[in-house]
């Protein structure tokens, strides 16, 4: 493996003008949407290869036919390769899928993070290529835990069970995030080859979300499938523990709570890139 | 239609048999789990547990004389591949004391157990996050009899995957312990509460901002103070009212028991009372609580009783209006027509 793949999430359109750009220009780019100049000059490098276009964790995000249609153009001029990021799923969500899956070249990526729309990519979508996402990716990822913990926070990827539940269904690569407390060995024993995302983990989904209850009133205010009003998509918000030294700083941003990478996280991350141990990386498009 | 009960003493099964409990769920961790994994999570529960194969024996002999039968819960997150032969393990013991069905949330090991102990159901873990029909296909294709859902489902939901998917049978959440995030994609530890116990209840203290970097504007934050002083409310019956109960010892809480009719009519085969770690007062009453909504749905009684009666059980009138305690609040949408 060389330099890992660059992929740029995002759940609508952006503007990608910036990725055909001289190395500095990205590293500008970089440091505008994620703050942080030791990772915008690690990535600038690296040209970007993929876009990610729609949402790992909010079915509300599930772009619509006319959305893929233009990201599907915009990912072909600017010359990356489309993937389509699917949430876990609801009956009306696999419903709504199946006009998105048709839309896709052969061979495109599919990201499931829910195991019925990995079934239907196998039985019903068979040249469209599943990518088992981080929902679906178990790992300990609280970032209240100290090192303490790091024997509680393995994953289960590589048991014999897991690797014939990919084989079954046609997976033959993973997303996952960094390791809390990733050692040298992190990254060795993944038994596919593995997208990691950066800068931050995903923690924990809900299928309720806060922000998306702003609109809502009444009894189903914070109940499933109400019609949000894309609040995340405006604002997020810094979590913090008053009086607790947690690692990384921790963002809700919708239904999701994530947590930025740690300074040892980050540097694990670009040891497993040196030692060739990560297919591609992952970056969202736009700041949490 | 079935209740689920939860257990974590031998001496719970026989009194909740006898208030109407036809199925019961617990978990085991072995003594010698936590010294060779480091880990507590043979089945994502620190307590609540029983720790002998005696007591599992025991708790299965005595659910078969009350025409009961016993599940056993392993649901961790992730196993690694030394915790899978571990599991196995457990899960032929169980087999060979009677052992009736195993709940499981990794679908790997599920298609593993169902493989090698064709005797024992299979029932997928809420953990699994199977909450549509392509997943109760999996399931089934696995080896499954029976799919739990996720907590946060609709009525129309439950009844859509069990019409699209009448060869697997259909779990759904009646009563306690609700959850913020979806347990599956949950990827936390339930920390001690000096550390900040699970995740969704912990102290985070929230700054808002604007994506594009522009402020806030005062009337959104405005907007937002509402909605977060609201959602700690939502909060508050989310986790049980504050984990009361009513003298009595009826518990509050998340409740599904006004659905209790349209989950029959939608054709789930079995209703789930959540709580393994609760005292046995509340599991008793709570299987009452259950066993005499679901007597007068079998009787014919109206949607409208039944939600009447429901309501009065505890009393909760004041608490069910809000709508925030009720796994199902599209009932009161119902209602409100």
């Amino acid at each position: 493996m060389n330099a890992p793949e660059l992929a740029v999430a995002a759940c609508h359109a952006l503007d990608l003008t910036w990725i055909a750009a001289a190395p500095a220009e990205r590293a500008r780019h970089w440091q505008r949407i994620h703050g942080d100049a030791e990772l915008a000059a690690w990535l600038a490098p690296l040209q970007p290869t993929h876009l990610y276009f729609g949402s790992e964790f909010c079915e509300h995000l599930l772009p619509s036919t006319r959305a893929l249609r233009e990201a599907l153009r915009q990912a072909e001029s600017a010359g990356l390769r489309l993937v389509l990021l699917s949430p876990v799923a609801s009956p009306e969500v696999l419903a709504r899928l199946d006009a998105l899956l048709t839309m896709l070249p052969a061979g495109s990526e599919v990201v499931v993070n829910d195991w019925g729309v990995a079934h239907e990519l196998a039985s019903r979508f068979p040249d469209l290529r599943p990518v088992a996402g981080r929902v679906l990716c178990r790992m300990t990822k609280d970032p209240r835990l100290d090192a303490g913990w790091a024997g509680r926070c393995g994953h289960g990827l590589a048991a014999p069970t897991m690797r014939g539940l990919f084989a079954r269904l046609g997976i033959r690569s993973l997303e996952i995030d960094v390791p809390l407390f990733a050692d040298d060995a992190a990254f060795a024993d993944l038994p596919l080859p593995t997208a990691v995302h950066l800068p931050y983990v995903y923690v924990a989904k809900g299928r309720m979300c806060r922000a998306g209850s702003l609109a809502v009133k009444g009894p189903e205010r914070f109940a499933v499938g109400r019609r949000c009003q894309k609040e995340c998509l405006r604002f997020s918000a810094l979590a913090s523990r008053p009086g607790r030294a947690d690692a990384g700083a921790s963002v809700q941003l919708g239904n999701t709570l994530f947590s930025r990478h740690s300074a040892a996280m980050a540097h694990s991350l670009r040891q497993a890139v040196d030692g060739k141990r990560v297919a591609r990386l992952v970056v969202p498009g736009a700041p949490l | 239609m079935r209740i689920v009960a939860p257990v974590s003493r031998v001496a719970e099964i026989e009194p909740l048999a006898q208030a109407g409990a036809n199925e019961f769920y617990c978990g085991l961790v072995p003594p010698d789990w936590l010294g060779r994994f480091h880990a507590i999570n043979a089945n994502r529960r620190p307590s609540g547990n029983l720790t002998r194969y005696e007591d599992l024996a025991s708790a299965i002999d005595i659910a078969h004389a009350h025409e009961a039968t016993v599940s056993l819960v392993l649901n961790a997150q992730h196993y690694s591949a030394a915790q899978i032969g571990a599991a196995e393990e457990i899960a032929g013991r169980f087999a060979a004391l009677g052992g009736d069905a195993l709940i499981i949330s990794d679908l790997g090991l599920l298609h593993a157990l169902s493989t090698r102990f064709p005797a024992l159901r299979m029932h997928v873990s809420s953990v699994a996050t199977c909450r549509n029909a392509g997943a109760a296909r999996l399931c089934r294709e696995l080896g499954a009899q029976r799919l739990i859902l996720p907590r946060d489902v609709t009525l129309a939901e439950a009844a859509s995957i069990a019409a699209e998917v009448p060869d697997i049978e259909i779990e759904a959440f009646v009563l306690n312990d609700g959850c913020i995030f979806e347990e599956g994609a949950c990827h936390t530890i339930h920390l001690p509460g000096q550390l900040g116990g699970p995740i969704c209840l912990d102290r985070f203290e929230y700054r808002y901002r604007r994506r594009d970097g522009s402020d806030v504007s005062p009337r959104l934050a405005a907007r937002l103070q509402e909605n977060d002083a609201e959602y700690e409310r939502w909060l508050w019956y989310r986790f049980s009212c504050g984990f009361s109960t009513t003298p009595e010892g009826l518990p509050y809480g998340p409740c599904g028991l006004c659905a209790v009719p349209a989950l029959r009519r939608g054709r789930v085969a079995a209703i789930k009372i959540a709580g393994r770690e609760a005292p046995t007062a509340r599991k008793l009453a709570s299987v009452r609580m259950v066993r005499s909504v679901l007597d007068r749905v079998r009787c014919g009684e109206d949607d409208a009783d039944v939600r009447e009666f429901a309501m009065k059980l505890r009393p909760s009138e004041a608490h069910c209006a809000t709508g925030y305690m009720c796994y199902y609040p599209e009932v009161l949408r119902a209602e409100a027509r």
